[in-house]
This record gives structure tokens, C-alpha cells and sequence, in this order.
């Protein structure tokens, strides 16, 4: 077995050390190494979105990267979105709009609608349910997520657009 | 409804309770959960679809460094396995074991489990093992298991039927109608044959456990995602031989279950037996592919019917057979879904003279169990299928059809031949109310303009009925039922006046706590804020007879609120000692128990009374100290949840896709509690069924065996895109068989999906006679039909 590497990265807001075997995904780094378990696994082979991080302000999917490729980087997952005991609106807009059920996939498809209304301050429900086709939900049919996103997208073009 | 003032809760979108933590990422899942010194369990599977075990070499794997112990079937000795609870009379003697028993009977059936430091050092130590597989012939497809000389899965079984079972059958009414007779008078027979495929709840999370073994105390902690903790508690002690008292199981949050989680499996053994040879906690989590092999698929029918119809349309008749594909062995609740696809076949529809072989078949694949809807959206496949069939064959508009034949609003206890008696309902207002809200009359005018354009448009109508709230005890005893019907609830009131609500019930993501405390807060007429809900801890919540379902919270309700009528009767009598009164004067009201006619002046808070009530000073004569009730509540019968919908959708011809213009939803669950989360509830199941309905299916090759969609790659699950908004409506008609008047909705929306979708696709193509019969109907298989038909 390989030996042990260290990696330096960045995570919602600060710097952290790890020692991780090279073949250890991100996303186990951040569960296990990191502690932080918001980030979830639904499928490890890129297709459900569970486990969907920002990592240079882009949506990446964390179980499919190796946590060795993220040294170096800037990582936000769903424990760094809040501002102390503020939601984000994102957060405040899925509880509201009952756009989470077991709650699941819920990490995942609160940044991946950060992601969207980043890129789209005022997305339509079809262009949200377009841009947020790679994030499965099992609970919900989709249509309360979409409504969350869009509540949320209204609240953020009003705070100043800040994702 | 019983409550003596307005209700403040229910009714009413109270926002989740639930949300707070899994919104911030700080839900605890089965995968969080990793006490110190946690060693990790893997699990080899079989490759192959039916071979036989000769030996396993595990020297290689136990040599690794890190590797703690192999487990193989050499390690079950006085391990039990797990009973099929559902055992109909004739069925045929089928449990599940921890271990395949001396051969593979399916891809994915555990062969030995290795646990090691890390997940990855045990899959690693996976793959050094050694088994000798002598590979046998298999079969996966049903029809073939009954041939002459099909490979045999189960070979104490003599062959491949596992159970014959004719309705009606168990039928206390004994109406039985005459078949032939309706057959003979028949101006038209219309027969249908269908194939619903196989697939699953396949929940974003999979399934897991933590086992604690406690060598010094003797106890096992179990923390588990199971839907039904009592039930586990129950057989995993008897499968290990240890005494019940000993264990507990402790449910943490739950990525979705859809039934998958109501089963007892093989790993639930594993892990504990793993953990009481090592004394430390061991864990197993499932990854996506074990997932898809492993946990128990559902649906997978092969349906026949034939049906008797008079030329005014009048259903005379229904006859069939039913062949359930039950996978290699009875899982849990054994032909259970494929019973209730008989038992639900003739819907909401005044047919008298009815008959159907159900037929439950062994094939080498996963086993066929517990998935939400449970053998009624099967049935609706095949009735509403064959109500359009019919419509057809005598030229009669499928919604006129349906009006003509269904069971009126006055027309309630309705005794079906299938053997269930429905409470109440009122189908034809909830036709009508569908095909007013999609405006029937316009679409069908369009639909003539618009296929001149080359626009195929369909509309299928799907009416559906929901058996839900399964109890009374007694009649699953008639139903040879190995389980109570019932669901238990504590409520304790504190000192100060605040409530504590423990409940047997498991929340897998619809709302249950928030749900239930709308109910205390209502009945014992206090701020929901002063109600806990302690949910998922065998060593403090009642037993369930029956477990967690998405149609249980009804049952679970009513517990609560006879609860918290006998907490209201004491408080009255300790109330009425302070107040000097006589307890018939005295009345529990907004939360005080105060003295009728004089509620100004000669009135306690709830508080004042269960502040007396602990130091228990001055109590009336006979009663206990504290206040707190435990209500078990055996339902009086079954409910029936009820509805229509109507699916509106365009298929490209040139492609088999298929793009939704419209569904309308209206559904009858009864006294709703929480409107915003019963919305959920029907859109969750929605997808379920139309998931189903369109995409998702487990593919078996006929050649290999070997299960094609064992990644989401290959499985898949409806997505953002896939599915269209929903537009729903309800009608109220409470059941009368609760209290509070709620029926079990959890699931209905999964009932009529596919036969609206069916019926749609069916209609938009009409001119080219294709009849979408077989489930999902994917774009490929629906290009091909309509390649056959020359379109
Ligand atoms: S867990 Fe990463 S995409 Fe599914
Ligand atoms: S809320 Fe359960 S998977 Fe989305």
C-alpha cells in the first residue's frame, strides 16, 4: 500500500492538514478525515450529486476526485454556507418551500442551486430543472426543489446577488 | 374528531421540525455514525446467478495486515435465519439466510463478508478470497422457471411455484359471484396480457447498520435504517439466539426506505454476528452496486386478464392470472405484494363475478418484497389498462366508461369481491373533479386538430384505490399475517406542563414528527413548541406491530390521540380534587382543566395539575403518580385512500419520447393533517411511479443471469428533466373507521401512475393501434412498437 500523503486545502473559509492514502476519495477525506459528514454519498460514480462541493467556487462532484488532487484548493461544503446562525437563503428557501424530505440528497442540491443562481440570478423553473439535471432526489419529484431554488434566487437578486 | 376546540395544528403546513439540521448538513445517517474503534465489514457477493458453493479459501484474506475475521456459512452454526412472515396456507416453506445456503441462487446473494480497519482495506481483502463456484444452469425469466425441465432454485421446493393462491379466496363475505355465468352472458370479452417491470425505491441513501456489542453487559446496539426496528428487534434476536431483552435498536436519520427497509436481511446478521465475535462495533454500508443486487426489488408481474363486458359497457366480469417473479427465494413478507394485486384488481368498479390465480414463481434473481405500494399500483396497471382496452373495443369514451361502472358514494362499507371492504370514498365526484381540472371536453377537441399537425397528444384516465392502514391484528391473522396490525404511543406530560410524545413510528423523510406533534399540540390543545417527539429507540418507544410505512402515520395518529384522552380524563380528576369540584363538572379545555361555567375563576394550567400530579400530594383515590398514558391502538379496519388522475402527454413518433403536457392529480386521503407535506407525500410517490412508469428497471441477461443495472448509469432514476409539475387537487371524505378520520396516503400516488401514463401514450398512437402493455414503457421500447405498427 501506498504511503500516506499529506494535503493542505482550504475548507469553508479554513486551512486544514490531512494525511490521506493517494487512492482515498474527497469526498471519504472530508467525512472522515475532515469530520464533516454534511457532504453525503449516494452513489460514488458521478452520477447522483450527493456529494456535490464548490471547490474553486466550481460544482465539482467529490467522489469523484482523489482528495490528493484537491491539495492546495479552496473548498465550501454545505457546513460553510451559513453565515454563523443566518442561513443562506438557499437553506432558509428548501425549508420553506418543503423542498427536502429524508433530506439525502439535500446538501448536494442546495449548492448545486447556489451554483445555478450564481450563474443565473433569475432562473425559470426550466432552466433551473435543466442546470440541476445532474442532482438526483428520490423523495421529492423535483417540483419543491425547483420552487425553493426559485424563492431563494428572488431573495439573493435582492440581498445584492451573493452567493 | 373528538377535540373540543377549533384545530389550531391540524390542517395547517406547520413547517418540519425535521428540516433545522438536514439543511445545514448536520443530519446524522447511518454512514455518521462511527463509534470509537469501529472496525468496517465487506461483503463478496456472488458473481453468478445460480452456482454452487464448494469451498471458500479465506487464508489469503486473513493473512492480511489489518484484516480482524472472514465470516463464511461455516460461521452460522446456531445462527437462524430470518422467517418469511407473510405464510398464505399452501406456501411453500422459504426463509432468508445470512449466507447463500451451499449455492448462489442470485447475482448479488452474500457469500462471505471480511471486516477489516478500513472499507477499503476489507475490499481489498474481497478480493483475495477463494471460492470454488460450480456454475449451474439458471433462469430469469418467469415463464421459463414453470417449464418442463427449468433449472430448479430451491430444490427442497420440488420446482418453481412457490404458491398458488385463487381469489376470492379468504373471503369472510363469501362474495363470489359467478363467474362463468358472466362470462356466458358477455356481448364482448376483452383480454389483455402485461408485463409491469421490475424495479425499486433504489433510495438516495443505502441501507447500513452499526453494531454495538457490549461483551460485559451482553447487549447489542443496533444502529440501523430499518422502517420496522420493532420487528428486527424481534427475529435479530432469534436469529442470533439471544435474549430480546438484550437487544436495541437505535434508528438515526433515514435517506429514504420506500419499503425496501421494511425486510429483514441478510447483513442485519452479519454485522451483529461480526461484532459479538470481535467485542467492537462493526460497520457495513452498502455501495450503489450492492445496493441494486442486494436489497429486494419489486413489482415484477406477468399479468392476463380477460374481461366481460355487456355492449352498454357494464364490467360483467374479471378473470386472471398473475405470475409474480419473486426472485430466488420469499423475502420478508413472502407473495404479500403480488396477494394484494389480487386482492385490489377490481378497483373502484362494481364487478361482481371475479376470479384470479395468483402465482408465486422462484427465478434466479434478487428477491421480489416490500416496495412502496405494495401490489396495488400492479393491479392498477392492469384494470385501468384493460378499462381503456375495453372503452375501445365497444367505442365507449374511457372516462364514460369508468362513470358507468364505478361504486357510488352511497354505496359504502363497499364489500369487494377481492375480499376487502372499502370504508368510504366518493370516486365518481373525484373523476369528475380530474377531468374538469384538465379540461377533457378541450383536450380531446385538440387532440383531433393537433395530430392533423403530426402533434400525437394522448390523455389517460387512472382511477386507483389505496388499502392502507393494514390492520386490525385480527384480520392479518386471517390473512396468516405473522404480525400485529397496531401502533403504540406514549405521551408523558412533564412537571411544567410540557409533553413528550414517543412513538414506535420511524420518520424516513415524510414529515412524521412534525406530523404527529400537530396531533398532540391539537388534542391536548397546547403550543406545538411544548410538544417533543422521541422517535427511533427501541429502549423507549412502544412496540409496533407493524412498523413504518408512508400509509402508517393514520394508525400511529389515532394512538397518539387515545393517549392523550386518558391524560385529559386524569388531569380532569387530579383538576377537579384542587379545584374542590366534582370531576364531572370540571372540562379539559385550550389546554386548562377548569370548572364548567366558571372558567375565570376555578381553572388550572396544564401545568399546575401535572406539577401535582409529580409531587403527588393529593391525588385522587386510584391514581398513579405523574402523568403520562400509553395507548395501543388496533385499527378497527382498513382505510381506503382513493382518487383519479389524468396524464396528458405528446409522443415523437420519429423517437418514442414522450413530453408531458399535463398531470392532474386528485386524490381522497381523508382528514389531511399537514396539506404541505401530504403535497410532497403524492409528488414523492408520483415519481416513484412514474419512475417506474417511463424509466427505471432491473434488466436481467437471459444468457449470463447477470443483472445489466447495477450502477445508476444503467438504472434510471427519474430526474429533474423527466418528470413534469403536478397539479393537484383533493377531495376530503374522512374515514369513518378513524378517529380523526385519516387515511394512509404516504403512497398513493405510485398506484395509478403507470396506467395513466399506459393509457396516455396508448391513446396519443391510437391511430396506429399500439397498446403500451409493458412497464417502463422506455423511449427504445416504444420506438420498436411503434416501428411494428408501421408508424
Ligand atoms: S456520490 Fe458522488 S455523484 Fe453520487
Ligand atoms: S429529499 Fe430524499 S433524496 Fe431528496
Amino acid at each position: 500500500m501506498a504511503e500516506n500523503m499529506s494535503v493542505v486545502i482550504n475548507v469553508n473559509g479554513a486551512g486544514r492538514a490531512v494525511s490521506v492514502e493517494p487512492r482515498k476519495t474527497l469526498a471519504d477525506a472530508i467525512r472522515e478525515d475532515l469530520g464533516l459528514t454534511g457532504t453525503h454519498l449516494g452513489c460514488e460514480h458521478g452520477v447522483c450529486g450527493a456529494c456535490t462541493i464548490l471547490l474553486d467556487g466550481e460544482v465539482v462532484r467529490s467522489c469523484l476526485m482523489l482528495a490528493v488532487q484537491a491539495d492546495g484548493a479552496e473548498i465550501t461544503t454545505i457546513e460553510g454556507i451559513a453565515d454563523g446562525d443566518d442561513l443562506h437563503p438557499m437553506q432558509s428557501a428548501f425549508s420553506e418551500y418543503h423542498g427536502l424530505q429524508c433530506g439525502f440528497c439535500t446538501p448536494g442540491m442546495i449548492l448545486a442551486g447556489i451554483d445555478v443562481v450564481s450563474r443565473n440570478p433569475d432562473p425559470s423553473p426550466q432552466e433551473i430543472r435543466e442546470e440541476m439535471g445532474g442532482n438526483i432526489c428520490r423523495c421529492t419529484g423535483y417540483q419543491k426543489i425547483v420552487e425553493s431554488v426559485q424563492a431563494a434566487a428572488a431573495v439573493m437578486s435582492a440581498e445584492g446577488g451573493s452567493a | 374528531m373528538t377535540t373540543t376546540q377549533e384545530n389550531r395544528w391540524i390542517g395547517v403546513s406547520a413547517p418540519r421540525r425535521e428540516d433545522a439540521p438536514l439543511i445545514r448538513g448536520r443530519g446524522r445517517y447511518i454512514a455518521d455514525i462511527e463509534p470509537a474503534g469501529t472496525v468496517h465489514m465487506a461483503i463478496l457477493r456472488s458473481p453468478y446467478a445460480h452456482a454452487r458453493i464448494n469451498g471458500i479459501d479465506t487464508a489469503a484474506a486473513e493473512a492480511l495486515d489489518g484484516v480482524h475475521c472472514v465470516l463464511t456459512a461455516d460461521d452460522l452454526e446456531g445462527i437462524g435465519d430470518f422467517p418469511t412472515i407473510w405464510r398464505l396456507p399452501g406456501q411453500k416453506e422459504c426463509t432468508t439466510p445470512a449466507f447463500a445456503p451451499g449455492k448462489a441462487r442470485y447475482v448479488g446473494e452474500p457469500v462471505a463478508a471480511v471486516v477489516a480497519d478500513s472499507r477499503y482495506l476489507a475490499e481489498d481483502a474481497l478480493d483475495l478470497l477463494d471460492v470454488d463456484y460450480e456454475i449451474l444452469d439458471h433462469v430469469v425469466d418467469v415463464e421459463a422457471a414453470l417449464a418442463d425441465g427449468a433449472p430448479v432454485i430451491n430444490e427442497d421446493m420440488g420446482d418453481n411455484t412457490i404458491i398458488e393462491y385463487t381469489f376470492p379466496g379468504i373471503n369472510a363475505l363469501g362474495v363470489a359471484g359467478d363467474i362463468d355465468g358472466a362470462f356466458e352472458e358477455a356481448d364482448e370479452i376483452v383480454s389483455g396480457r402485461f408485463k409491469v417491470g421490475r424495479y425499486s425505491g433504489v433510495a438516495l441513501e443505502t441501507r447500513g447498520h452499526v453494531a454495538e456489542w457490549d461483551d460485559l453487559r451482553q447487549t447489542l446496539t443496533l444502529h440501523s435504517g430499518s422502517q420496522v426496528a420493532s420487528l428486527l428487534r424481534t427475529e435479530l434476536a432469534a436469529a442470533l439466539g439471544i435474549p430480546e431483552t438484550s437487544v436495541r435498536i437505535l434508528t438515526p436519520n433515514i435517506g429514504g426506505a420506500f419499503g425496501n427497509q421494511w425486510d429483514r436481511y441478510p447483513e442485519d446478521i452479519l454485522v451483529s454476528l461480526a461484532s459479538m465475535k470481535l467485542g467492537r462495533p462493526v460497520k457495513w454500508i452498502e455501495d450503489r452496486r450492492e445496493a441494486l443486487q442486494a436489497t429486494v426489488h419489486g413489482r415484477e408481474q406477468l399479468q392476463e386478464w380477460q374481461l366481460a363486458a355487456s355492449s352498454d359497457g357494464t364490467v360483467l366480469g374479471l378473470k386472471g392470472r398473475v405470475l409474480s417473479d419473486q426472485g430466488a427465494h420469499l423475502h420478508s413478507v413472502g407473495i404479500g405484494p403480488a396477494w394484494v394485486t389480487g386482492a385490489a384488481a377490481v378497483n373502484q368498479y362494481k364487478i361482481a363475478n371475479y376470479h384470479c390465480d395468483v402465482v408465486g414463481v422462484a427465478t434466479n434473481k434478487t428477491p421480489n418484497s416490500t416496495f412502496r405500494g405494495f401490489g396495488g399500483p400492479e393491479a392498477m396497471f392492469g384494470i385501468e389498462r384493460m378499462m381503456d382496452k375495453t372503452a375501445r373495443r365497444l367505442g365507449i369514451d374511457p372516462a364514460e366508461l369508468r362513470r358507468r361502472n364505478m361504486i357510488q358514494a352511497d354505496e359504502f362499507p363497499y364489500f369487494s369481491p377481492g375480499g376487502a371492504v372499502y370504508d368510504s370514498g366518493n370516486y365518481p365526484a373525484a373523476l369528475e373533479k380530474a377531468l374538469e381540472a384538465v379540461e377533457y371536453d378541450k383536450v380531446r377537441e385538440e387532440q383531433q386538430s393537433l395530430r392533423d399537425q403530426g402533434v400525437y397528444r394522448g390523455i389517460g384516465i387512472s382511477s386507483y384505490i389505496h388499502v392502507s392502514g393494514f390492520g386490525p391484528s385480527a384480520i392479518l391473522g386471517i390473512l396468516d399475517y405473522y404480525t400485529g396490525g397496531y401502533e403504540g404511543s406514549t405521551v408523558k406530560i412533564d412537571p411544567h406542563g410540557r409533553a413528550t410524545l414517543y412513538t414506535g413510528m420511524i420518520p424516513m423523510g415524510q414529515g412524521t414528527e412534525t406530523t404527529l406533534a400537530q396531533v398532540a399540540a391539537d388534542h391536548l390543545e397546547i403550543d406545538i413548541a411544548n410538544v417533543r417527539v422521541v422517535w427511533g429507540d427501541t429502549d423507549q418507544t412502544p412496540y409496533t406491530g407493524f412498523g413504518s410505512a408512508g400509509s402508517r402515520s393514520n394508525v400511529a395518529a389515532v394512538a397518539v390521540i387515545k393517549a392523550i384522552e386518558e391524560i385529559k380524563a386524569k388531569a380532569v380528576r387530579i383538576g377537579a380534587g384542587l379545584l374542590e369540584a366534582d370531576p364531572d363538572d370540571v372540562a379539559y379545555a385550550d389546554g386548562r382543566i377548569s370548572v364548567k361555567g366558571a372558567e375565570e375563576m376555578r381553572s388550572l394550567s396544564l401545568a399546575d395539575v401535572a406539577q401535582q400530579a409529580y409531587w403527588a400530594h393529593k391525588l385522587p383515590e386510584g391514581d398513579q403518580p405523574t402523568l403520562e398514558a400509553t395507548y395501543v391502538y388496533d385499527p378497527a379496519n382498513f382505510t381506503t385512500a382513493c382518487g383519479t388522475h389524468v396524464a396528458v402527454v405528446d409522443v415523437d413518433i420519429d423517437t418514442g419520447k414522450i413530453d408531458w403536457v399535463k398531470y392532474v392529480v386528485v386524490d381522497d386521503a381523508g382528514t389531511i393533517i399537514n396539506p404541505l407535506l401530504v403535497e410532497g407525500q403524492i409528488h414523492g410517490a408520483l415519481s416513484n411511479g412514474l419512475g417506474g412508469a417511463m424509466l427505471e428497471e432491473f434488466v436481467y441477461d437471459e444468457e449470463s443471469g447477470q443483472l445489466l443495472s447495477s450502477t445508476l448509469m444503467d438504472y434510471l432514476v427519474p430526474s429533474f428533466t423527466d418528470l413534469p409539475d403536478f397539479e393537484i387537487h383533493h377531495l376530503v371524505t374522512p374515514s369513518p373507521h378513524t378517529e380523526g378520520g385519516f387515511k394512509g396516503m404516504g403512497e398513493a400516488g405510485c398506484f395509478p401512475a403507470a396506467g395513466a401514463l399506459a393509457n396516455a401514450v396508448t391513446d396519443a398512437l391510437s391511430h396506429l393501434g399500439v397498446e403500451a402493455d409493458q412497464t417502463p414503457v422506455t423511449p427504445s421500447r416504444l420506438w420498436s412498437l411503434i416501428d411494428q405498427a408501421g408508424g
